[in-house]
């Protein structure tokens, strides 16, 4: 073989291993789910609907999974629901969950018309009757948003009859709730029609869930209705941690110009309540600012952590920390990284970043499995079985990924699981010049755990929900047999 | 002689020159065929959206000094709705990148720039060399990307609308605005 022949021959075989590699890492329907210590335990279809917020609740003897989903796509706006055979926009699934492996499918509750962020039915919190201070010990209350226009009560005692209890409407947007289940009070992410930002925050007073009471607006100066000037990031969702703590931590930013905000829950509920720039100041303590690259999709408290490594230490050995997830927007890496966060707020004015999580790109060439790749959200129950030992991570592509937090100065990624993708599994698509270029890959964009130590995720690209559990040294980490 | 690295050579050449060509094709040009408008350096600091370009209009030309900041961003949550009303125009068109102290003059009016829908809007800005300066906001998108541009001038909030969209209209700008928009 001549030399030219030889350099040929060696460009081919570097050229096609490139591609090979390539299409090697892209997702084809019938191939296996791609795991470390997480196993499947079952799967619904969740009737190839987006997926948004799970929320899993023991209720009597059963267990249900609430799940909010987005508006429905280009190709399928409405999809039909098999159990009544009509089209229904995108709204609430409710799923007994009591068999893991079995779960069955009870009821679809439709949402607002629209398509993806425009319509559906995002958010789901749930409150046990007799849990709140006024409600009907009887009831169960499911607070859902219905797409940007409202905030709905319905009771679900019966959680394949939903009943409508009452709506807080006339909004430009919703988003990320809130629910103290034992005081009632709500932190609602809403676009009030005259604010100048499409989401802030509503308080309501939901103790009595058939009579709300409205508490506050609040937002961030600059924001508020008259203000002009620079109008600051919007809000994305808050997270508090009740009377006991007195706190509640505001996420604002989604992909970019992100910040914490540690606000007095008392003086938030009590203080003066007309939103003047001096009156949403007040309850504030402190802000901690992100990279401008970065968001802050959620703020997920974990006070009085133990630091191992400072336990002898004669001070600082227990840590308040936040662990703040940004969400990744743009398909395909055309953003920057998208990742967890973990601040120390023991200080509390005087936040600091310790460390951070993401994904490694080039375990599973990630950018160019198609979709977003980063993160979205963490799992938000603070049940014991997990709290301050384990954290869960949609990152969209690189589907749920289990954390050990217990040395929140040091993360560490032990598990992960990947779904399969389906023939239900909606495409994603770039422009390349006028051409839209697509790949079909799995969305993995909430993830919620029960009290059992089931995690269960969701996907934006109408994957369903995949149940599952840890294994092996995973299942050591959270103390679980 | 081999002739391989002579085809090398000349591949490497060619695609040099036809990068080139295509930059020269996207890119407005900072020469006469735009005429009084020069091309200066992005003046700000990084911040969460790459730079984008900034162009200045001589007294002679606009009336008064014109300083034109346009930029496309890439991932905007409002796709269905777009540039809905004046206050997403406060919001996005960066107008905080020269003051966060800014108010409007009036509401704004519907626009079109390189075919996508919008809004622009006049406001009086306050800047850090205490005087005050017209400046004026555009905002429009296509999906779920938007692209934004600011102007300022201390001559009327009209005069510096008027010369900003003027400019924004020119063919050249049109070309790299909708390139832009496609991330070339």
């Amino acid at each position: 073989m001549s030399g030219r022949l030889k350099l040929a021959a060696l460009f081919s075989i570097f050229f096609l291993a490139g591609s090979g590699i390539a299409c090697a890492q892209q997702q084809v329907i019938g191939a296996p789910p791609e795991a470390l210590n997480m196993k499947l335990v079952g799967t619904n279809d969740l009737q190839a609907r987006s997926g948004y917020q799970p929320t899993i609740h023991h209720q009597g003897d059963r267990w249900i999974a609430y799940i909010g989903h987005h508006g429905g796509s280009d190709d399928i706006p409405a999809p039909v629901n098999p159990q009544t055979g009509k089209a229904e926009p995108n709204g609430t699934s409710i799923v007994d969950v009591t068999d893991p492996s079995q779960p069955k499918y009870l009821r679809h509750l439709p949402g607002q018309e629209g398509k993806y962020e425009s319509g559906g039915a995002q958010m789901v919190r749930i409150c046990d009757g007799k849990a709140l201070p006024k409600g009907d010990r009887n009831a169960v209350y499911m607070l859902r948003t219905f797409g940007g226009e409202a905030h709905e009560i319905w009771n679900v005692a019966d959680p394949a009859n939903p009943v409508l209890i009452t709506r807080i409407a006339g909004l430009k947007d919703t988003h990320k709730n809130w629910w103290e289940c034992d005081t009632g009070i709500a932190f609602l992410v809403s676009g009030a029609p005259d604010w100048r930002t499409r989401r802030m925050t509503q308080i309501y007073d939901l103790s009595d869930p058939a009579h709300p009471q409205k508490i506050r607006d609040f937002g961030l100066p600059g924001q508020e209705p008259g203000s002009t000037g620079a109008v600051p990031t919007e809000l994305h969702g808050p997270i508090s941690t009740g009377p006991s703590g007195n706190r509640v931590y505001f996420g604002y930013g989604t992909n970019k110009g992100g910040f914490l905000q540690i606000v007095d829950r008392e003086k938030l509920l009590n203080g003066p309540k007309e939103p003047t720039p001096d009156n949403l100041r007040l309850p504030e303590i402190s802000r901690m600012p992100m990279s401008a690259m970065n968001g802050a999709h959620t703020t997920f408290p974990m006070p009085g952590m133990p630091i191992a490594e400072f336990a002898r230490d004669k001070d600082g050995k227990n840590r308040d920390i936040v662990m703040i997830v940004d969400e990744a927007i743009l398909n395909e890496c055309n953003e920057p990284r998208q990742m967890v966060w973990f601040a120390d707020v023991t200080v509390e004015n005087r936040p600091m970043m310790i460390s951070s999580y993401t994904v490694p790109e080039a375990s599973g060439s990630f950018c160019e499995r198609g979709g977003r790749f980063g993160s979205h959200s963490s799992n938000e129950s603070m049940a014991p079985v997990f709290y301050k030992k384990m954290a869960f991570i949609a990152f969209f592509n690189a589907g749920v990924r289990a954390l050990d937090i217990r040395d929140p100065y040091h993360p560490t990624e032990v598990g992960y699981f990947i779904p399969a993708i389906t023939a239900a599994t909606d495409k994603r698509c770039v422009k390349i010049g006028e051409q839209d270029r697509c790949k079909v890959a799995i969305q993995t964009n909430n993830v919620e755990t029960d009290e059992r130590g089931y995690v269960y995720i969701v996907d934006r690209a109408n994957t369903g929900l995949h149940i599952l559990e840890l294994t092996g040294p995973a299942r050591a980490v959270a103390g679980l047999r | 002689m081999p002739r391989w690295p002579l085809i090398a050579s000349a591949a490497v050449v060619l695609g040099a020159l036809s990068g080139a060509a295509a930059y020269q094709h996207v890119a407005p040009r900072q020469d006469e065929r735009n005429g009084e408008w020069q091309e200066i350096a992005w003046p700000f600091p990084r911040d969460g959206w790459p730079a984008g370009k900034a162009f200045r209009c001589g007294a002679a030309a606009c009336g008064s000094e014109v300083e034109v900041y346009v930029r496309p961003k890439i991932g905007f949550c409002n796709c269905d709705r777009g540039v809905a009303d004046d206050d997403e125009v406060d919001r996005v068109a960066d107008l905080d990148l020269m003051s966060e102290r800014f108010a409007p003059l009036a509401p704004g009016d519907v626009i079109r720039i390189a075919d996508m829908p919008g809004r622009v809007r006049a406001y009086d800005l306050n800047m850090s060399d205490a005087l005050r300066h017209s400046a004026v906001g555009v905002a429009v998108s296509r999906r779920c990307d938007l692209l934004v541009a600011v102007a300022h001038g201390r001559g009327e909030a009209s005069e510096v609308r008027r010369a900003a969209l003027t400019f924004l209209a020119r063919s050249e700008m049109t070309r790299w605005a909708m390139a832009a928009m496609e991330g070339r």
